[in-house]
């Protein structure tokens, strides 16, 4: 770490909120890590104080309620979702996603709010939970509010948040739970890498829904077509709503291409 | 601040900068050189410990995240001189080159054994893909874990040789 910082763990969530107001700009929400210390290191970003917020309790774990839907809490890690029973039965298509994020190294300390709020092109934990309509809870010291995951990330990188505030978890509406879904994840090798484009596809007697990753500022999302609408269609949507671009992992050209195909291959899969 | 933690079954209790990373921590400040540092960002593995029961890329730890927890390196493998199973077989298969990487890639498989004692080909393969040999000895990686497990026959030892 080339530029020093306070180091912070408050256990409760008014102690992280006081924290946060203290040290508005200058704080940086610690959870895995695994974002937030490479851009320290590489003096992307150069917090004086770096809260950690794994000791607080309520900020720990997944839930699952017939109410409330799943809800994943910002500390809970990509390991920690895949593994947890209701998601691997109720929503496998998550899994699949967190499951290719990274490496297991990483995956034991990233979490899934994390890479929300990372807000890459290609997070992959961002295709499914768009797909699934979730919403993301902030607070702050003075104020609690909900977004949509889909206004939430806001560009390349950017996220809604403003200084003094915290994502307390993403919930998914219970309505969604047995959706069917899968993942495709474009990568030079089978073994860790960021893809270099990635779709996810959810479908319900009622809807099909498709997300797609590293193909414009943010993930993309496609929703009010029915079950039955036609996979030439779901395409043209698609092509019309991503702006890919030439860079260092792939092109444009390529990227375009490899997301219709994905989305036939997920459209035959799904039905 | 001050921080209390268990390496390799040793406690340790430490003065450590609110900024310094465990890598750094374990290498500069206790001496413990044989956890290497790659890439520093979480893509090459050599940096992998074992924390909590969990393996994790050690640059990207603070230091202070670490404190109360329990840490396995590679300094807790070989015990009086002499060298623990996993590598032992490594060494037999010629499974390390440089070196360099072979720390944290026993940790990542000491990991994948302790959840899998019969671990496929694929399964191998995937518990290792968060660490880069630039050697290129993958192959002989697997064949070593494949036989320290009991599942190497004859066809398959040719095949890798």
């Amino acid at each position: 770490m080339r530029t020093p910082f306070n180091y912070f763990a408050p256990e409760t969530l008014s102690d992280a909120h006081e924290l946060l107001e203290k040290h508005g700009e200058r704080a940086e929400i610690l959870a895995g890590g695994t974002d937030l210390l490479v851009d320290i290191r590489n003096d992307m970003k150069q917090p004086d104080a770096v809260i950690d917020i794994k000791n607080i309790e309520e900020l720990n774990g997944v839930e699952f309620d017939s109410d409330d839907g799943l809800i994943i809490n910002a500390a809970a890690t990509c390991t920690e979702v895949s593994s947890h029973t209701v998601v691997r039965d109720r929503y496998p298509f998550i899994v699949e996603a967190t499951s290719e994020l990274a490496s297991h190294q990483v995956r034991n300390r990233a979490t899934v709010v994390g890479n929300i709020c990372n807000a890459s092109p290609c997070a992959d934990a961002a295709r499914p939970l768009l797909c699934l309509d979730a919403s993301v809870e902030i607070s702050s010291l003075q104020n609690k509010r909900t977004l949509p995951l889909e206004e939430f990330i806001t560009g390349v990188k950017q996220n809604d948040l403003a200084p003094g505030e915290l994502v307390e978890r993403v919930r998914v509406p219970v309505e969604m739970a047995d959706a069917r879904g899968a993942n495709r994840k474009l990568k030079r090798i089978k073994g860790h890498d960021l893809s270099l484009a990635s779709v996810t596809m959810v479908k319900t007697d009622a809807e099909t829904r498709v997300s797609i990753g590293a193909c414009g500022p943010t993930p993309v999302v496609l929703t009010g077509f029915d079950a039955s609408t036609d996979v030439d269609e779901l395409c043209s949507a698609a092509e019309e709503a991503i702006s890919p671009i030439d860079d260092v992992r792939s092109t444009a050209e390529y990227r375009n291409f490899m997301i219709k195909q994905y989305i036939r291959e997920l459209d035959e899969e799904l039905s | 601040m001050q921080i209390n933690l268990t390496i390799n079954g040793n406690e340790y209790s430490r003065e450590v900068d609110e900024h310094r990373n465990l890598l750094h921590f374990l290498r500069e400040d206790l001496g413990l050189t044989g956890t290497k540092e790659g890439c520093g960002a979480g893509e090459c593995g050599a940096c992998t410990v074992i924390m909590d029961g969990e393996p994790v890329n050690s640059c990207l730890v603070l230091a202070a995240e670490a404190d109360g927890s329990e840490i396995e390196t590679i300094e807790g493998e070989a015990s009086e001189g002499e060298l623990s199973d996993l590598q032992q077989a490594l060494h037999e298969h010629h499974a390390v080159q440089c070196g360099f990487c072979t720390p944290g890639m026993i940790m990542s498989l000491k990991d994948l054994l302790r959840r899998n004692s019969t671990p496929g080909e694929n399964e191998i393969r995937q518990a290792i893909e968060g660490n880069l040999c630039r050697c290129t000895g993958y192959e002989q990686i697997i064949e070593a874990v494949l036989d320290l497990t009991g599942q190497l026959d004859e066809r398959e030892e040719l095949k890798y040789a």
